[in-house]
């Protein structure tokens, strides 16, 4: 079983923004999330996969507090954000941080790469003068990078060294939980291979917690302890990663695995028909039905929830025939 | 900041601090008093003692044009300054916090915008009384607006950034998000803003001031000087050229400072860059033309011309295309595989151009064609019939005002199809649901993996005999990069013989779609052969660590490559991956290796390929 306390957690998180109709402006709800359930252990790497459009970065800025969500709860260290106030919430910021996907996008152009590590430093109060040098270039040092570079400007710098200054930014403040969006997907693939590399070591030896996002499989297979699948805002399978690679559930799982290219086999041929639905208006009940090749006449009915599936203890499947499929 | 860029800026710079000093200096100079009228020389020309001439009341035209720039300067630049710092306020307020506040601050200064600018003006001087304090009141009052909205629009656009989110998961106080980053990443076009504005209140000081509302006389102003001067225009013309000039060498020395401003001010640098407006034929020694297959690429050396010289971003790419062949160019970004595919459809950037080589095409007709020089003309005729290409993004390859039918009508009458009726047959064939309601869609109206499906038919419209393919599934979602996979396969069984050249960084999608593969490294092609051999035994230690490096299988620990690809500018002597080659010798970081032959099939840039196994 798992531990009692998780680091950070979101319950029944439910997350709308307010699309603007064609006249008169009246306001339609897009739901990016529905009733998501997540948790992320201390020491743990929970990856978030989906297509475009499942709601997983706006599941990681909720998780951060960056985003309130609609309805639930974000708890971090059993505190629920939404009832913190400013001054506290800042120092629990102090505590989660956040990498971004595009590593030329979340640089200021026109700081120093030095002054925007430093940032979370001084803000915190963590340091002061020489100091703020000092622990500025211990982490430069500490992503593989050379300290006399604090004096550059990012656009100095290549894609893969860009995000290692981000990593270093989200380290100053030393915090306890990740949210990393994507944070290999701008870059080449020899260059992924050091920042994935080098997120792992520092969860290593820092004990961070992690999550992270990414739609890349292989990647989220290699790095990640536990593993939480997305379909338009829901979570269609959750588990221990090595499980769901094994023996995947969840219809929407299978055809994940099937059409991610690889070196070693070819990909199923078409394994899913037509696209992800518009987030804007997803079908009844089970929202992936309309490119289920499993569906039945019950899935428009039933909105499927996360059950956990018999003789397991921690895999959750949110489909009707999953007991049927897993046997 | 280095000192090249500040010194950009000393010319303007030194003419702007010449007119302020002249200005300020005034009291000093040795000059006439600008208010002692001497009526009996009125209207007198140049003369030693009076260099520029003298007015309609005798006064010293010199001495009134430097004493009247401090009040032009004076009132513009103040009226200028408050505009912009309240401007600049509101637009930041009302642009991050947005609701309530934004109508309190952008929405309530448009309110100014409603009236004309001449006439508020006209309405605050007639309330307040002519005046210096006045005038300088009613300008800021006039041109706060428009810095509001410049701050506005572009609050919106950074605040949407990561780099300010990032600041927010930072835990940083909102003041400090808005000072230290949204306002220096705003302030390019504000200074833009500021410049046109200062010019633009000089010539509405001097309009005021020409109507009577603006700097009471006798003070001097160039707005009164033009006044007078406007009376007396056709006994003493020169009277009024002396201000207008002024006027217009200021302003003009103005903007000139600030344009240099903001590009010192962008870390960035300028963009350099020979404006390009038609494809040139390349100046190239010929060549003579064999029969090839289908497509034959051969020593394609291709250079941009930029201020340091010519930099070389391709040197001598090769590789061909047989019949019914798919060939898959691989590389990281900067390895110049777009490029090369672009040369083969006469498509290069202009300030690209090629230096060597040919590409050597067998049309449809039979003929042999080498692409790198044939005339633009022809070249055309080629394009969309037996050469066609797929871009990245559908997004932005297509045009997002014509139906989806009309852009696939469109590449077939281009090829002189009189009729349209193949379109609805041609949607199909792509796997379009319900062809002939999508061909009446237009663009945004479809998914991103529909309109790559639209781009590939209007592609394949005119049946061609190459399709070049540049990262076609890239931008796509994984379960839609399937589908789009699986067509193109399709496709080719159904052209029968058709070639594709098929540009990715995704190795695991060569495997499944390309029969030989290219690989390329900063330019150059480092191996190249049939798709099975070169990933299971690569013979190029880049290829190896790039396959070794895609976190496939149970590897604890990834094999990185370290370092980074070498920019154009700073290419290593010898082989360009030696920096980063773990099994790099002497020899290799002195002489370039050529491309060998491995065996029949396969080809190497490696000295070392034989110890590779």
């Amino acid at each position: 079983m798992r531990a009692a306390q998780p680091l950070a957690r979101a319950v029944g998180v439910t997350r709308a923004f307010y699309r603007r109709g064609r006249f008169l402006g009246r306001s339609v709800p897009v739901m990016a999330l529905r009733g998501v359930d997540v948790e992320v252990q201390r020491a743990e790497t929970v990856g978030v996969v989906g297509e475009s459009g499942c709601g997983k970065s706006t599941l990681g800025r909720v998780m951060l507090g960056l985003l309130a969500p609609t309805e639930g709860q974000v708890l971090f260290d059993g505190e629920d954000l939404a009832q913190q106030t400013q001054a506290h919430l800042r120092t629990l910021r102090r505590r989660m941080q956040m990498v971004f996907q595009d590593p030329y996008g979340s640089l200021d152009p026109r700081r120093t790469v030095g002054a925007q590590i430093g940032d979370g430093i001084v803000i915190h109060r963590l340091a002061a003068g020489v100091e703020v040098a000092e622990r500025v270039a211990l982490l430069l040092r500490q992503v593989g990078l050379n300290p006399a570079d604090a004096g550059r400007l990012p656009h100095e710098f290549s894609g893969g060294q860009r995000q290692r200054i981000a990593v270093a930014r989200a380290l100053a403040t030393a915090p306890e939980f990740i949210v990393a969006d994507e944070p290999v997907s701008a870059l080449d693939v020899s260059i992924q291979a050091q920042v994935v590399n080098l997120l792992a070591d520092l969860r290593a030896d820092l004990g961070l917690a992690l999550l992270f996002i990414s739609h890349d499989l292989h990647v989220v297979r290699h790095l990640c302890d536990r593993l939480v699948v997305m379909y338009l805002g829901r979570v269609m399978e959750e588990g221990p990663a090595s499980e769901i690679f094994a023996a995947p559930v969840h219809p929407y799982t299978r055809a994940l695995l099937a059409a991610t290219p690889s070196l070693r086999h070819r990909a199923a041929p078409v394994p899913l028909m037509g696209e992800v639905p518009s987030i804007a208006s997803p079908p009844t009940g089970c929202v992936f039905r309309t490119r289920c090749p499993m569906a039945q006449p019950d899935c428009a009915e039933t909105v499927p929830t996360l059950q956990t599936l018999k003789g397991t203890g921690d895999r959750r499947i949110a489909c009707l025939r999953a007991e049927e499929i897993a046997t | 900041m280095n000192g090249l860029r500040l010194r950009s800026l000393a010319v303007p710079g030194l003419l702007a601090a010449a007119i302020l000093l002249l200005a300020l200096a005034a009291p000093m100079l040795p000059l006439a008093d600008p208010v002692r009228q001497d009526v009996a020389r009125r209207l007198a020309g140049p003369s030693a003692a009076h260099l520029l001439g003298q007015d309609e009341y005798g006064r010293d035209v010199l001495s009134r044009i430097l004493w009247g720039a401090r009040v032009s300067l004076a009132v513009a630049f103040t009226a200028t300054a408050l505009a912009a710092t309240l401007g600049t306020a509101l637009g930041i307020l009302g642009g991050y916090f947005r609701g309530v506040i934004e109508l309190l601050t952008v929405r309530a200064a448009e309110i100014v915008l409603c009236f004309p600018p001449l006439l508020l003006a006209l309405l605050v001087v007639t309330l307040m009384g002519p005046g210096t304090g006045t005038l300088i009141f009613s300008l800021a009052i006039l041109f706060t607006p428009g810095f509001a909205r410049v701050a506005y629009a572009e609050t919106l656009s950074v605040r949407a950034l990561d780099y300010v989110t990032a600041q927010q998961a930072l835990g940083a106080p909102t003041r400090r998000i808005l000072a230290r980053t949204l306002l220096p990443n705003i302030a390019p076009p504000l200074i833009v803003q500021f410049s046109l504005t200062v010019a633009s209140a000089m010539v509405l000081e001097s309009g005021l001031s020409f109507l009577g509302l603006g700097v009471v006389p006798p003070s001097p102003s160039w707005g009164l000087m033009i006044r007078g001067a406007r009376t007396t225009m056709e006994q003493a013309p020169l009277l009024l050229l002396w201000p207008c000039l002024a006027l217009a060498g200021a302003v003009l020395v103005l903007n000139l400072l600030c344009d240099r401003l903001r590009d010192v001010l962008d870390p960035r640098g300028r963009s350099t860059g020979s404006p390009g407006f038609l494809r040139k034929l390349a100046a190239l020694p010929p060549a003579p033309v064999e029969s090839v297959p289908l497509l034959r690429v051969e020593g394609l050396t291709l250079q941009v011309k930029g201020r340091h010289g010519s930099v070389t971003l391709v040197r001598d790419a090769g590789f061909s295309v047989g019949r019914g062949e798919t060939v898959a160019v691989v590389g990281e970004s900067g390895s110049g595989k777009t490029l090369t595919v672009l040369a083969v459809m006469g498509l290069l950037p202009a300030a690209v151009v090629p230096v060597a080589g040919r590409i050597l095409f067998t049309g449809r007709d039979g003929h042999v064609r080498d692409l790198l020089r044939l005339p633009e003309a022809q070249m055309r005729a080629l394009r969309g019939r037996d050469l066609a290409m797929v871009f990245q993004d559908p997004s932005s390859s297509l045009n997002p005002l014509l139906r989806i039918g009309d852009q696939v009508a469109e590449s077939l009458r281009a090829h002189g199809a009189k009729s349209s009726e193949s379109v609805v047959p041609l949607l199909r064939q792509v796997g379009l649901p319900d062809p002939e309601r999508q061909a009446q869609a237009y663009p945004h109206e479809v998914s991103g993996g529909q309109r790559q499906r639209a781009m590939i038919a209007a592609a394949i419209a005119n049946h061609p005999r190459l399709l070049l393919a540049d990262e076609p599934t890239t931008a796509l979602d994984v379960t839609v990069q399937a589908q789009i996979l699986s067509l193109l396969t399709d496709l080719k069984r159904a052209e029968g013989g058709m070639g594709m050249v098929f540009v990715t960084h995704n190795l695991a999608v060569v495997s499944d779609i390309a029969d030989r593969v290219v690989v390329m490294y900063a330019g150059e092609v480092v191996e190249e052969g049939p798709v099975a051999d070169v990933f299971a035994a690569p013979r190029h230690p880049y290829t190896a660590a790039l396959l070794a490096s895609v976190p496939e299988g149970g590897a604890e620990r990834l094999a990185a490559i370290r370092g980074t690809v070498p920019q154009p500018l700073d290419m290593p002597a010898g082989c360009r991956f030696a920096p980063r080659c773990e099994r790099a010798i002497e020899i290799c970081r002195e002489v370039a290796p050529a491309l060998v032959e491995v065996s029949l099939v396969r080809r190497s840039r490696c000295v070392r390929w034989k110890e590779l196994v």
